[in-house]
């Protein structure tokens, strides 16, 4: 070999041994684009979200003799004295959208039950909590039991608190958006005296609100 | 009322005043603007760097005035800063106005500063406004102070005076760039006052424009210099870019532009009047109307009064500006503020005058007894506005406001990262356009690896993130690029928009199994 290459070859060897020995590390630096600062912004009802509840529900079938058990029944809540409007709006078949048609609770979660008086079995449940604005009202959990104070025999037949935040339970149901026609719950025929409905604040504020609630059902004989 | 009474009154509103502004400062979620402004603001604290920037952000007082409260409470990063010290330092300029008002008291007298200092405590308006982060506060407090010194000084000329309207009148301008509407209209008031108000010697109480008010050519150049040298300051970022000032006259363009074009921030007319008059939504009624019936009632009354150089100079003042910010097609509430302080202050001479009125012992008893109840009145709805709906879009003085909803978002994020094994230092991308960015670059200060994209196109590669945050408008793209190994949630940020956060399911299942575990 060349005695002119050697020496180079030597100090490149020597150079890069420590690399081939040893692949050195460092925290890969990411630059990241900073956030665009600009002026007031506006509420913007987005295109996107109507078109999530466009469409309109569409016929749902029920055995025949199905009635509306709820309305004017007995009504209670966690929060007896609602800041807006009276418990009794909830079932008094009232479903506008406007004020002085819906009642306000507290923050957190809070809870409604309408009593049907006696055991049924149910094969709809309609809520409208506020739908004269697109919100998304959180943790909607409904439950139905024969028990009044929902400690024993209670079936969920909606929950869509995906994190458990309420403490009822992982829900597999999806959020929606509220709008007119109300959010329909199928019971699936299961069977009670109470239904209660939870809420846990939404996405214009943490407060809790019910335009209505229908059950439906076959009256027991 | 003698000179204890009233003393004792003021102190009385101004501990009233800083309560009901200092109090939960936390509890309303940050607006896009705050968070914009206390970003902005980190910026100067953590490098002590300020560069005035013509299209946005409005003048720098804010950031410099903001750091002794930072300093105060030892917080020397954007990260350790909270909204208690940001929105302390409107608070205090809110309830300083208060002692801004004591210069009137000869020319109002005393029952009517009184009675406007316990107005400006318990306003529902002004309090709302004196607990967010934005220039609104300070601006009236400078305004205000440069109509009163330019008031004195039209009085009594003298250089120090004219100083201290000069450097008044440079704050107000290193503040906002509506000075350039609100300046004039208090010199404008000052001179129809003059011109109105019978020129004799100052009676007992003082009430009268004193004679022969000849202005020298020292003054002039006191308060004009005076108001350059503090501008000056400020926009150079205290001699750091000498180009300051000059930039922030360019800014007018933008802000003409602004102010006078269509856009989505353009209302009637009568905004301001039907905003603070009566509003109704959702069960919900509001009105500082009583405000608005005692200030007309203080205005005939500085109108008929023969020797009002002050009533009218603060009459004057509030007309003009309300006009000037009425014509302007753009509008945000909060700009009803330098008009509506005229009109408190206008307010509280017309119940000294409809209390003054009263020909009997039980006349007097019986208005200042109505008074009572109608300052009852405002502080109920100050505490609902501020306490009970500070973000709630009923409530009148909220303007596309930060929903509570997304302080869930921020928690979850947060969550997710202090299970994360690279904590603060997990990787977020935001994908959305400028306008649904904020506030989260606030609530996410504790990240340092946070990464904004206006689209997802722009956004490029997302699944390298445990955490995407997108707008509405790009979560499908969103969804598109990530597939099932993400799940998806929904948080309001403002009133009908909404966020959609995609999160890796193996931090997904990590922090629900850190849930059922507690």
């Amino acid at each position: 070999m060349n005695k002119k290459l050697v020496v180079p070859i030597f100090v490149l060897a020597v150079a890069l041994a420590p690399l081939s020995a040893q692949q050195a590390t460092e925290e890969l630096k990411l630059k990241l684009p900073k956030p665009m600062f600009i002026g007031t912004p506006t509420n913007i009802k987005s295109a996107n979200l109507e078109a999530v509840t466009g469409k309109s529900r569409g016929p749902f079938m029920v055995p025949a003799g199905t009635k509306l058990l709820s309305l004017k029944r007995p009504i209670k809540s966690s929060d007896m004295q609602p800041v807006i409007g009276e418990l009794d709006m909830i079932n008094d078949g009232e479903k506008e959208g406007g004020d002085g048609y819906f009642i306000e609770l507290g923050p957190g979660k809070q809870w409604v039950q309408v009593d049907l008086g006696a055991s049924h079995p149910l094969h709809a449940i309609l809520l409208w909590h506020y739908h004269s604005q697109a919100r998304v009202y959180r943790d909607v959990v409904v439950q139905v039991s024969d028990d009044k104070d929902f400690l024993k025999g209670v079936q969920t037949v909606f929950n869509n608190d995906h994190d458990n935040s309420s403490g009822l339970g992982v829900g597999k149901d999806r959020e929606y958006i509220e709008v007119a026609e109300g959010r329909l719950v199928d019971p699936k025929g299961a069977k009670g005296r109470y239904v209660r409905a939870y809420s846990s604040g939404n996405t214009t504020n943490d407060l809790n609100h019910y335009v209505e609630i229908e059950v439906y059902g076959t009256p027991a004989k | 009322m003698n000179r204890t009474g009233f003393v004792g009154v003021v102190l009385a509103a101004l501990a009233l005043a800083l309560a009901f502004r200092l109090a939960r400062a936390d509890v309303r979620p940050m607006h896009h603007d705050e968070a914009n402004q206390a970003v902005k603001f980190g910026e100067l604290l953590e490098t002590g760097d300020y560069r005035y920037d013509r299209h946005d952000h409005h003048g720098p007082t804010l950031y410099y005035l903001t750091l002794p409260a930072a300093w105060l409470r030892g917080q020397r990063t954007l990260a350790s800063l909270d909204e208690r010290t940001l929105r302390a330092v409107p608070a205090a300029f809110g309830a300083g106005l208060l002692l801004l008002f004591l210069p009137l008291a000869r020319g109002f007298g005393r029952p009517a500063v009184a009675a406007a200092a316990v107005l400006a405590a318990v306003s529902p308006a002004l309090t709302f406004y004196g607990r967010f982060f934005i220039q609104e506060s300070l601006f009236v407090f400078f305004t205000l102070g440069f109509l009163i010194a330019l008031g004195h000084f039209a009085e009594r000329p003298r250089a120090w005076l004219a100083a201290c309207a000069g450097a008044f009148a440079g704050l107000a301008y290193a503040t906002k760039e509506t000075a350039v509407i609100v300046l004039p209209a208090a010199a404008a008031a000052v001179a129809l006052a003059s011109l109105t108000t019978p020129p004799r010697r100052a009676d007992a109480q003082g009430c009268a424009r004193p004679e022969r008010p000849s202005i020298g050519v020292g003054s002039i150049a006191a308060g004009i210099g005076a108001a350059l040298l503090v501008a000056s300051l400020f926009y150079s970022s205290f001699l750091r870019y000498p180009g300051g000032l000059l930039e922030s006259a360019r800014a007018f363009g933008t802000y003409l532009d602004r102010g006078v074009g269509a856009g989505p921030h353009t209302q009637p007319f009568d905004y301001y009047i039907r905003l603070l008059a009566y509003s109704s939504s959702g069960g919900l009624v509001w009105s500082e109307g009583i405000v608005l019936a005692l200030a007309v009632a203080g205005i005939v009354a500085a109108a008929l009064a023969r020797e009002s150089f002050w009533p009218r100079c603060v009459a004057f003042y509030t007309l003009i500006t309300l006009a000037a910010f009425s014509a302007l097609p753009y509008k945000t509430p909060w700009n009803l503020l330098p008009f509506y302080v005229g009109a408190v202050l206008m307010a509280g001479y017309g119940a000294a005058a409809l209390v003054g009125a009263g020909r009997s012992r039980l006349g007097k008893g019986l208005v200042a007894g109505a008074l009572l109840i109608a300052v009852v009145h405002l502080a109920v709805q100050n505490w609902r506005a501020n306490f009970i709906y500070p973000a709630d879009p009923r409530n009148p003085y909220v303007y596309a406001h930060t929903v509570p909803d997304f302080l869930r978002l921020a928690g979850r994020v947060t969550d997710i990262a202090a299970l994360h094994p690279d904590r603060s230092a997990m990787l977020v991308k935001v994908v959305a356009g400028p306008y649904e960015q904020w506030p989260i670059p606030w609530y996410l200060r504790g990240m340092t690896r946070v990464g904004y994209w206006p689209s997802a196109a722009a956004a490029g590669r997302v699944d390298d993130a445990p955490v995407v945050v997108a707008a509405q408008d790009q979560a499908v793209a969103v969804a598109a690029a990530l597939g099932e190994r993400y799940v998806q949630e929904s948080y309001g940020l403002r009133p009908e928009v909404l966020l959609s956060v995609f999160i890796e399911r193996e931090s997904w299942d990590r922090f629900m199994a850190s849930r059922e575990a507690r």
